[in-house]
């Protein structure tokens, strides 16, 4: 069965331009070889073999060198030491077993600090933050090892491939929505159903809350946003109208006045939500857009597409601020921003998660273990570790679908995976995190098995059963 | 988040010089930014208040209540109240949460100006037309008035020396020729600053309501008042065609180490066109109150001086028609005037040019040929998983991405447990000015009371606007 879901996602993989899309052609700017390669991207539809460039001659660019990462390791390791700060717990409260398994570790690494630095308080030393270090890394003992994430609801329902899946605001709803036009709200509680949105005439793409939780944004296939009132159950009576291709994906502005698009036009469209109108195209790409975010507080909006560029661009200007792109191009599917903004997520589909400091155009970590090729997954960032203990930098995690069906959650840091999610029957398309009011924390995913499955995690006290 | 990126001259640029946009809904007869800068409050001719999205540059929120000119617009600290005055000699208060009146207030003339306390939203003041000035507290659903002085303090006699009757007698009916135009708050509301006809500024205490401090500064009425952002320097526009700046003492140490003698105003500086002997219409700070803006009565032009030397920097030009109220935008550098003839909202700003090296990483913008050296290892042929794997050993950063910089910005910060419009999805947008119909060249008339009174006729009268509109007017003018 070829759902709408699936043949969008199989034809982005598709539409990725082989060898000519180089930013540096880009950069040249020539209409005519612009669209040159348009229509190579488009025929390239028919009979698509998954190529790469291998764009050797790239190495050369300053900022991915390796030189200069190698700097930079050094002045933060440098620095770090005199950033360790004592941890606010207590020493018994730490030992576990998740400890000790880790303690002859530990008491080496002590030593080496301790050459390195008499102001610390021994007592507090193996508590206190650690620094990864160039050679094997050595994780702070109290930091979790891993997540516990358990199955909570299996959502039955869509007729057909689920694509994008949402927590509402306050966590309390799930939207999804999927290859059959349908969007489902649920309630994240029960699970039970609460609303299935029908109105659009073709598969749907993304979805999205506005920030007040009223209102649900759904892209489709149709060329159309549509707004859906979760309050009333009712439709918007404006449809957002303007993009000449599939809408891909789509993003609230904080403030909930300003919805941003992406689109298989190869424009990024800011609204006007209230009109319901375009306020500003920005020519952003020449592939389809298939990601984009806007920042935490408004200013920021970050768009990826199959041309493997991810542009962030100023939401008050329209103008582009910077150009992202790794040396080998590959088809950037998903872009999010990072909870303070400063960082960006992109999934390509050489099947890597990566972090970009986009300020400086590096990338600073590379997620692998998922297996994507062909699908634009999304995911986003997420918060572990009990809620009472300062981490310094705070415990956070990024969390992708996987085209093998799992979930797959890496430490931000360690890079390692903290969980694999086994669940799903078929691909994971779109995960999302969430916290309840009394501070569960909660995951949903969705996939080509049709379902959306809620994930709620184990209390900490189930956490530290040790490493199998 | 975006200064990072901006380019840094664009950012060290602060006064506006281009006009980018025209906003218009209805004739606009007064503006104010919110204290975020993210909504401008515009009062109509018809007594409708407009609330525009800066963002988006559309109506956030349509306020009806009034049925006369609206005077003065006021903006509680966290942007959920709005004060406005009109000539319909009421105040209303309104919450912006639901677009509901919190309260209505009448008075037995009409309003000058009625502004907000800083922080709190239930208290007010208004100086009224030929009529003293009052204090309003509204925290009670009755309103408790309490007027306030309007004649400059006079020196106290001491104790035991007579007055003469006839002294007496001469300074009460010099008193009684005082009236007060203008009164705003100080910084932290302890303290009220009122202008008078004779050009006097008094200085009274909110608490006590008297009059702590008076001093002359010019011959002509004082038309406008207002303080910048650091609130110690005054603005005060007067109708002898100068703005004076005064920069005025640190008012919350009374008491403390400083007495009501000690106070001294002291004029900074005097801005005016010594050529063309302009009056100006109004005047502004600008956001850091680096520079003061004034429009030009008769005259389309809005000048710009710096207060450092007291040059005058910039004459933003655009519209052809007369410009009333000017209104600086509290953090970028953005001017935003109201055309007194057409009531459109004139935006004056910063255009930057995009940046080409933004769109293409591999490029940079160098001001003359660099010569490329080529690294030692530039060329070296890696396998592809040495490369990749060496890369992914180097990543051994602790990024941090959650906690937020709060210092990067401080109205950011403010914001984040700061009041937030909601988004009305269903709000009539008007553009036309539905209500006022031109009748003639410069003469307008108001539509017939009950049409264009809720939103769905509003939208009709739109609908028809761009076609039928002449026609329409015709209809309604015979």
């Amino acid at each position: 069965m070829d759902s709408a879901r699936p043949r969008t996602r199989t034809r982005d993989a598709r539409a990725q331009s082989p060898v000519e899309s180089s930013s540096d052609e880009l950069a040249a700017g020539s209409n005519h070889q612009d669209t040159e390669r348009r229509r190579a991207s488009w025929t390239a539809q028919k009979n698509f073999t998954p190529q790469r460039p291998n764009h050797q001659e790239r190495l050369y660019r300053e900022s991915d060198s390796p030189d200069e990462l190698a700097v930079d390791a050094d002045e933060y390791w440098r620095s770090s030491r005199s950033r360790r700060s004592p941890s606010p717990i207590n020493r018994p409260a730490d030992s576990s077993s998740n400890e000790q398994s880790h303690g002859e570790s530990d008491a080496l690494s002590e030593d080496r600090m301790h050459n390195g630095d008499e102001t610390d308080v021994p007592m507090h030393d193996n508590m206190s933050d650690r620094s990864p270090t160039p050679v094997p890394s050595v994780e702070a003992p109290h930091k979790p090892e891993r997540l516990n994430y358990k199955e909570k609801f299996v959502l039955r329902g869509h007729l057909r491939s689920v694509s994008a899946v949402q927590f509402s605001p306050d966590c309390s709803m799930i939207a999804s929505g999927g290859a059959d036009a349908a969007i489902k709200v649920w309630d994240t509680l029960t699970g039970q159903l609460i609303y299935t949105f029908e109105g659009h005439l073709a598969g749907i793409s993304t979805l999205a809350w506005s920030p007040d939780g009223q209102w649900i944004a759904s892209g489709s296939d149709d060329k159309t946003i549509r707004f859906w009132n979760v309050n009333t159950g009712r439709a918007h009576t404006k449809t957002f109208e303007g993009h000449h291709n599939y809408v891909y994906q789509i993003a609230f502005a904080p403030k909930g006045n300003i919805l941003v698009s992406g689109s298989y036009d190869e424009a990024v469209f800011i609204w006007d939500v209230r009109r319901a109108r375009v306020m500003r195209s920005l020519p952003a790409h020449s592939d389809p857009v298939a990601g984009i975010d806007v920042v935490h507080d408004g200013t920021l909006i970050v768009s990826c597409a199959l041309d493997g560029l991810v542009r962030v661009w100023d939401t008050h200007s329209g103008q582009c601020l910077r150009t992202l792109v790794h040396e080998d191009n590959p088809p950037a599917t998903c872009v999010k921003f990072s909870p303070n903004g400063k960082y960006i997520l992109a999934w390509t589909l050489d099947g890597c998660v990566r972090m970009w400091n986009y300020v400086e155009s590096r990338v600073i970590k590379t997620f692998q273990g998922h297996v994507n090729k062909k699908y634009s997954l999304s995911g986003c960032f997420g918060y572990y570790g009990p809620s009472d203990v300062k981490h310094n930098p705070p415990l956070a995690f990024a969390v992708s679908g996987s085209e093998d069906g799992a979930i797959l959650c890496w430490d931000i840091v360690s890079k390692k995976i903290l969980q694999r999610i086994e669940g799903h029957t078929d691909v994971v398309v779109g995960v999302h995190t969430g916290k309840l009011k009394h501070g569960t924390r909660m995951l949903v995913s969705c996939g080509l098995d049709k379902t959306v499955r809620v994930w709620e995690e184990a209390r900490e006290s189930q956490c530290q059963d040790g490493v199998p | 988040m975006n200064l990072s990126l901006i380019d840094p001259f664009v950012l060290a640029q602060d006064y506006p010089d281009t006009l980018t946009e025209k906003l218009r809904s209805g004739h606009a007869t007064c503006l104010r930014f919110n204290q975020t800068g993210d909504y401008l409050a515009s009062g109509r001719a018809d007594g409708t208040v407009v609330i525009f999205d800066i963002e988006t540059n559309g109506v956030a929120r349509k306020l009806q209540g009034h049925t006369r000119q609206i005077q003065s617009l006021s903006w509680s600290r966290d942007g959920r109240y709005l004060l406005t005055s009109s000539q319909d000699w009421k105040c209303i208060l309104w919450d912006l949460e639901d677009g509901s009146r919190v309260r209505t207030v009448r008075f037995e003339a009409p309003v000058y100006i009625a502004e907000l306390h800083p922080f709190n939203h239930l208290l007010f003041v208004a100086s009224l037309f030929e009529d003293q000035p009052v204090l309003v507290d509204v925290s009670s659903p009755k309103p408790v008035k309490r007027t306030l002085p309007s004649a400059p303090l006079r020196p106290q006699p001491t104790n035991g020396e007579e007055v003469d009757p006839a002294v007496a007698a001469k300074q009460a009916a010099q008193d009684a020729k005082h009236s007060t135009c203008v009164t705003i708050f100080t910084a932290f509301g302890n303290h009220i600053i009122a202008g008078t006809s004779k050009g006097w500024i008094n200085i009274i205490e909110t608490e006590t309501c008297m009059t702590i401090h008076s001093m002359r500064l010019c011959n002509g009425v004082v038309i406008l008042a207002r303080l910048a952002n650091n609130g110690r320097d005054l603005l005060v526009n007067s109708s002898d065609r100068v703005i004076r700046t005064v920069l005025m003492p640190d008012l919350s140490q009374l008491g403390i180490d400083f007495e009501p003698s000690a106070i001294k105003l002291q004029v900074e500086h005097k801005f005016q066109d010594v050529v063309n002997r302009l009056s100006w219409n109004h005047v502004t700070f600008s956001s850091t109150g680096e520079f003061v803006t004034a429009t030009t009565f008769m005259n389309p032009d809005i000048y710009v001086w710096e207060r450092s030397h007291g040059s005058l920097v910039k004459i933003l030009e655009g519209p052809r028609e007369e410009l009333g109220v000017v209104e600086w935008h509290p953090s970028r550098p953005m001017v935003v005037a109201c055309g007194l003839e057409s009531g459109c909202l004139y935006t004056w700003s910063i255009v930057s040019p995009q940046k080409w090296s933004a769109l293409a990483p591999d490029f940079g913008e160098v001001e003359e040929n660099v010569e490329y050296v080529e690294r030692e290892d530039e060329f070296d042929i890696h396998p592809a998983e040495q490369v990749h794997q060496r890369r992914l050993d180097l990543e051994d950063e602790e990024p941090d991405v959650v906690t937020l910089d709060h210092a990067e910005n401080v109205v950011g910060a403010e914001q984040a447990g700061a009041f937030g419009l909601p988004v009305l999805l269903d709000i009539s947008d008007s553009e036309s000015g539905e209500d006022i119909i031109a009748v003639g060249p410069g003469t307008m008339r108001r539509r017939t009371p009950g049409a264009g009174a809720n939103g769905d006729t509003d939208k009709d009268s739109r609908a028809g606007a761009n076609g039928v509109a002449r026609g329409a007017g015709r209809n309604r003018r015979r």
